[in-house]
């Protein structure tokens, strides 16, 4: 290869090359005083070139433009997210508003009431106590309760003969047993879970309750039986919700 | 990949001189050097899902830069007229240029623009082949013989310096 060829490639030679494609030139350089004094100067103005190069002026302001731009064009596309969303979030919110307003929320409640007397009715907690004492029963809920444990005046003519102590729907509970009626027991929750007096069959288990509250707890009377058998117990004891 | 505003705001800090560097030399123009990069950090933003690998982000930005430099060379078509006046007569309090540079500025002026593009990417940033050849979406072989050619050129300009640059020389000594 002739001395042309070698500085021809030297232009795409760059320092701190060293590839086996590089070895013949530098062999050549190696046994070439003039190509080696031409490849020194190219070297040498090339690194004037290289130092050239750095001469960029400052531009203190550059990142805080930047910076402001990029700012600008984020605060351009969050409202545009945000009002999509909005009309979209918009009829669900105004629904779950309506609805929580309406009554969604103690449907809840409600329904999950039903649940757990479903489940008492098929799987009736063992009894804590057992006593036919009325004000020893009643003294043993009022620890189980918060405050008192006085029954309104419509339970005026139960009496009680064990009890069970549990938690229905995250509030303290109790579950008394009828002294006269084996298919009756009072669950009495100390929360209002119920809006207004209900009645409920349950089918699976073959029972029933009457639910209602006095505003402070809520009182459920669950029995194995119809409806009907429900409501003759209710009159015959002058429960009337 | 998700890219978090943090994350951008880091390669700002991280790559705006080289940015910056690129153009001012591919321009020969502060003003358009600062409007080319400020453009590309925003088209990199609005496009910076379509990143594929952490690692390539310095070549991704250069690559925007490039397509934004092309953008700007469509819309004027007077780098001539920017470029010398803008340079030598800095405004006051400005470190002026070396008459090397002037001389650089000048030789770059004269390389057609598929030769300047490649050798400021490998003067400046020191890039290689691969980087150049990925930056400016042309296969590897003809980076390495646009670079050839281009080095060539730009040694022989800068051997002969023009009126402006000994007039630069002279005041330095």
């Amino acid at each position: 290869m002739s001395c042309d060829l070698y500085k021809s490639e030297m232009y795409a030679w760059r320092p701190g090359d060293n590839l086996p494609d590089s070895k013949p030139l530098l062999d050549h350089l190696a046994t070439c005083p003039e190509c080696a004094q031409w490849f020194a100067n190219f070297s040498a103005s090339d690194e004037r070139i290289r130092q050239a190069f750095s001469e960029v002026p400052g531009n203190p302001s550059l990142e805080a433009n930047i910076f402001a731009n990029l700012a600008y064009e984020r605060l351009q596309k969050m409202p545009r997210k945000t009002t999509w969303r909005n009309w979209f979030l918009l009829p669900i919110a105004a629904s779950l508003l309506l609805g929580i307003t309406l009554g969604l929320g103690p449907w809840l409640q409600e329904a999950r009431l039903s649940r757990q007397v479903a489940t008492l009715l098929s799987q009736p907690p063992s009894a804590e106590i057992n006593s036919t004492d009325q004000k020893q029963i009643l003294d043993w809920s009022a620890g189980v309760l918060s405050g008192n444990a006085e029954l309104p005046p419509e339970l005026s003519r139960i009496e009680f003969r064990a009890g069970s102590s549990l938690m229905v729907a995250s509030h303290k509970a109790v579950l008394l047993k009828m002294k006269n009626e084996q298919r009756a027991s009072l669950l009495i929750i100390d929360a209002r879970l119920t809006a207004g007096s209900t009645i409920k069959s349950f089918h699976e288990t073959a029972g029933s309750d009457s639910r209602w509250s006095d505003g402070r707890r809520t009182y459920v009377l669950l029995f194995h039986g119809s409806e009907q058998d429900m409501h003759a117990y209710m009159t015959r004891m002058g429960l009337v919700t | 990949m998700q890219i978090t505003d943090q994350m951008f705001n880091d390669w700002v800090r991280q790559h705006q001189k080289l940015l910056f560097g690129i153009a001012y030399w591919w321009t020969g123009s502060r003003t358009d050097a600062e409007e080319l990069t400020q453009e590309a950090f925003l088209q990199a933003y609005r496009s910076r899902s379509s990143l594929r690998d952490l690692e390539l982000v310095k070549g991704w930005l250069v690559g925007i830069l490039r397509h934004c430099h092309s953008q700007m060379r469509r819309r004027t078509k007077s780098r001539e007229e920017i470029s010398l006046d803008e340079m030598h007569y800095e405004p006051e309090g400005r470190p002026t240029l070396s008459a090397n540079a002037i001389a650089l500025h000048q030789s770059l002026e004269k390389l057609e623009e598929r030769h300047r593009l490649p050798v400021v990417l490998f003067y400046f940033q020191d890039l290689s082949y691969r980087e150049i050849a990925e930056a400016l979406e042309l296969p590897i072989g003809t980076v390495m013989s646009r670079l050839a050619r281009a080095r060539q050129q730009l040694h022989e300009l800068m051997k002969t310096p023009t009126k402006l640059v000994l007039m630069k020389k002279a005041e330095s000594l």
